[in-house]
């Protein structure tokens, strides 16, 4: 099985990759440097730090960008052009096509981080910047923010069509990064009803913002291990969850 | 190689909508070694029914019952059987050769294999020039070509063809009816459905006959054929001045000088004798053999 699951990534991988999708990450990293030289010119000492901030929320937007668009047609463009019938109509098992085909895109997923997280570290480091490690931890974490954007995606897919996946999907990634910040203000604070929606809430849905380190990677150049096992499992948890509930539901749906 | 049982489908689109019966308490057996045409209008519950064989989409009621011989466990039964979606769409960025090497090692068949397979089948299909093109590059006759060829890459006991021949030009479909005759002689069994009567009647030894998700007929096509004769005469003769006694209908082609009568066969000797005594030049005698399209137009009808 395993055999067959890697062949499904690889083609979706290859599928992918020549449909030039990467020319986006290639023509972000050259905006990227275009971007950082100019703004060296109205920085004084810190040209490093905002080689940093514009790189890291490049690699973000670009990688929540691949997950959210490409993850909403993932499963519907294989119903809707019948190319699911040609692989689950061979000794292929549901969950081997569809872990298959998440794999291949996260592999896409992971060539734009590491093609964008060179450029930004490279462009700091000429900058006069330093690698440090919680950078790293930054993209990593930047990884699995994306893949956890990809499986609430491909999870929608399977009920609502690709613009309603889509857009449910973004108010999903910007609550999840807001709701922390909207606890904290004093009007839900007053209101402890409010207060109960929101921590409701959190026992649902993703919340985003525990995978987002930019600022620890930027200002504070240090981060808590505790915090940072903590918010790996949290991702990596809801993450198999996700796909848990993705495969359950996809071995038993009708595939029409 | 196949038994279908009883099957029943309704499919719900909403909440609001009402219930469609696809498939209505169908039931049919494929024999081992067969050429089998699944014939019906469009909607009249054929996709349907290959989905249900295919376990892409789960009956209501009923069951589906796969012969030993092509295993005991799904992923064996799967091994073994060959299928070509409706206009399928394949992917667009691979090329042939790509697209034919995914499909053929989730089949388990080794590199070497898939390419000795390529080899003895892309030039019958006449798409060996095109294999190292991306898919987005081929015509629609093309796709399908490489999609048979994919369905047959594993050398599969049971072949299952949705709409196999739909939207290919005369002489496609000569060539793929031609493979598809080959590797039934081959002994495999071929399921195709269709709504093309003629292409039926042409290389199929069965029909099956759905209509609106209702079973109409499932057996040999000649002995439909046979059940559907009217035993009616066609006779030519020189000249218009002829009448026969009998009853008859009557066509004139003014073109050939030539007049056309249709008669039953009962009074096919009261007439020639007719034509023989009045001394009219007898042009033809022909025996009208109805054709399975006009058996179906019929049975829609009534």
């Amino acid at each position: 099985m395993l055999a067959k699951l890697l062949l499904i990534s690889l083609y979706t991988f290859k599928e992918i990759f020549k449909s030039k999708i990467l020319y986006i990450t290639l023509f972000i990293g050259i905006a990227l440097m275009v971007m950082t030289y100019v703004a060296t010119e109205f920085t004084y000492g810190t040209p490093d730090k905002v080689a940093l901030d514009f790189g890291l929320g490049m690699l973000s937007l670009s990688s929540l960008g691949i997950s959210l668009f490409l993850g909403a047609t993932l499963l519907p463009n294989e119903i809707n052009s019948r190319t699911v019938y040609m692989v689950i109509s061979r000794p292929v098992p549901r969950w081997v096509f569809i872990i298959g085909k998440i794999l291949g895109l996260i592999a896409i997923l992971l060539i734009n981080v590491l093609i964008l997280s060179l450029m930004t570290l490279a462009c700091s480091y000429l900058l006069g910047g330093e690698v440090n490690l919680v950078t790293i931890w930054a993209i990593v974490f930047n990884c699995l923010e994306a893949i956890l954007l990809l499986l609430v995606v491909v999870f929608l897919s399977l009920f609502l069509n690709t613009t309603l996946a889509t857009v449910v999907s973004l108010l999903i990634l910007l609550l999840g990064h807001a709701i922390k910040e909207t606890q904290e203000t004093s009007f839900v604070k007053m209101r402890g009803y409010l207060n109960t929606v929101l921590e409701a809430y959190h026992l649902i849905l993703p919340g985003f913002y525990k995978l987002n380190l930019k600022d620890f990677a930027i200002y504070q150049k240090t981060i808590e291990t505790s915090y940072l096992v903590n918010a790996f499992l949290y991702g990596t948890f809801y993450s198999l969850f996700l796909l848990f509930l993705i495969i359950f539901i996809f071995n038993r749906k009708n595939i029409d | 190689m196949l038994k279908f049982k009883e099957i029943t489908k309704i499919f719900k689109t909403d909440l609001t909508s009402q219930p469609f019966v696809a498939l209505d308490n169908v039931s049919f057996e494929i024999p081992t070694g067969s050429m089998v045409g699944f014939l019906g209008a469009n909607g009249a519950g054929k996709t349907t029914s290959i989905k249900i064989i295919m376990d892409f989409i789960r009956a209501d009621q009923g069951a589906l019952e796969f012969s030993s011989e092509l295993g005991k466990n799904k992923n064996d039964i799967l091994k073994k059987i060959g299928f070509l979606p409706e206009r399928p769409y394949f992917y667009p960025n691979l090329t042939g050769h790509e697209f034919l090497h995914f499909l053929g090692g989730l089949s388990e068949l080794k590199k070497s294999q898939i390419d000795q397979n390529i080899l003895k089948w892309a030039p019958r299909f006449k798409i060996d020039h095109a294999l190292n093109r991306q898919l987005k590059t081929y015509s629609k006759g093309m796709l399908q070509r490489i999609g048979f060829l994919s369905t047959i890459i594993h050398d599969p006991e049971f072949i299952i063809l949705d709409e196999p021949l739909s939207g290919l030009d005369p002489i496609g479909r000569k060539e793929l009816k031609d493979v598809i005759v080959d590797v039934h002689k081959s002994g495999k069994t071929v399921f195709f459905s269709s709504h093309i009567v003629s292409d039926i009647e042409e290389i199929c030894d069965r029909v099956i006959f759905l209509q609106t998700g209702k079973m109409v007929y499932d057996g040999g096509v000649q002995s439909l054929l046979n059940t559907h004769e009217q035993k009616d005469y066609l006779v030519k003769v020189q000249g218009y001045g002829f009448t026969p006694s009998v009853k008859h209908q009557e066509y004139t082609r003014l073109a050939g000088n030539i007049t056309t009568f249709k008669i039953n066969q009962q009074d096919r000797e009261v007439l020639l004798a007719e034509v023989l005594n009045k001394k009219v030049e007898l042009i033809g005698l022909e025996f009208i053999k109805p054709s399975l399209e006009e058996i179906f137009y019929n049975i829609r009808s009534k």
